[in-house]
């Protein structure tokens, strides 16, 4: 499963950095797409605003096919304080921009999988394939708003995996 | 200065910062694949007072580690960086006597508009695999 879940990530990570090019994120002293595995990173003892964090939930095989299907829950985690300039009273629109940007992100639902572990990366046979996310209710922590959307990211277990 | 005199006499000790390198190959080191270069950032004086126990955050312990600002903007000035909050949101954990410690907010003291002293609060690191 882990080449799906990098998979994903990377797709994500580039539609995002043509989605919208101004979210970034410093991280461990690098610009990147305002996108990251929070089990990659150092662990935040606060997650960064306007940023989308990737969070590895359940995870669950069919192994009654021809080839073992594993199905891994994710949870995309995002949250503003809006910006400098409207003094964070535009909160709203920038969480709704987010909603709009990780729509945009997650279509077309599926990506090829490839192995990260080679360089360049290993196109494998199958592909990774999700389904739509379901968004929780907005939650407010005073000047921050933020909400998360889950999904199932699916693959097809390959030889070698 | 009289602010590193006084960490001096209260046994004053070093810190480690354990801070991340600029990394390249950003697509495997973002998932996990490629270990980060890592440079241990020496911070000298520094004293760490372990706060009162309290039952929260599983039972691990609470310490305080009072840091120098002077040596923190050495390092700083060492390491080419904007500020000092750039020097702390780059460090993974703080080791200090041989203790791993993660770093759970940071606060700052001022006199005349001038930072004397760093106030990190810090949480016991769990130990990782070898």
């Amino acid at each position: 499963m882990q080449n799906a879940k990098d998979s994903f990530y990377m797709a994500l990570r580039a539609r995002l950095a043509a989605i919208n090019p101004d979210r970034t994120v410093l991280l461990r002293g690098s610009v990147r797409p305002g996108i990251l595995v929070e089990e990659a990173e150092a662990p935040f003892n606060q997650l960064p605003n306007d940023v989308f964090v990737l969070r590895w939930l359940g995870l669950g095989t069919d192994l009654e096919l021809a080839s073992t299907m594993a199905a891994e829950e994710c949870e995309i985690v995002y949250h503003t304080c809006g910006t400098q300039t409207f003094g964070g009273l535009d909160r709203g629109r920038s969480l709704g921009a987010m909603d709009d940007e990780l729509v945009a992100m997650l279509q077309p639902f599926h990506t090829p999988k490839l192995s990260y572990t080679q360089t360049p990366p290993a196109a494998m046979l199958t592909q990774v394939f999700w389904d739509e996310p379901a968004f929780t209710p907005i939650v407010t922590q005073r000047d921050l708003i933020g909400r998360s959307a889950k999904l199932m990211v699916y693959s097809y277990q390959e030889q070698g995996e | 200065m009289l602010a590193d005199a006084l960490l001096r006499s209260l046994a004053g000790t070093t810190a480690l910062l354990r801070v991340t390198g600029t990394n390249t190959s950003t697509s495997q080191s973002e998932v996990g694949l490629v270990a980060t270069t890592f440079a241990d950032v020496v911070i000298s004086p520094v004293v760490m007072r372990k706060l009162r126990p309290s039952w929260q955050d599983a039972g691990q312990s609470k310490w305080e580690l009072l840091v120098s600002a002077t040596g923190v903007g050495q390092q700083v000035s060492a390491l080419d960086l904007a500020s000092a909050q750039s020097l702390f949101a780059m460090t993974l954990a703080v080791t200090v006597a041989g203790q791993d410690f993660l770093i759970e907010s940071i606060a700052a003291n001022e006199a005349f508009g001038q930072v004397y002293l760093y106030r990190l609060l810090l949480r016991e690191a769990r130990p990782q695999a070898v």
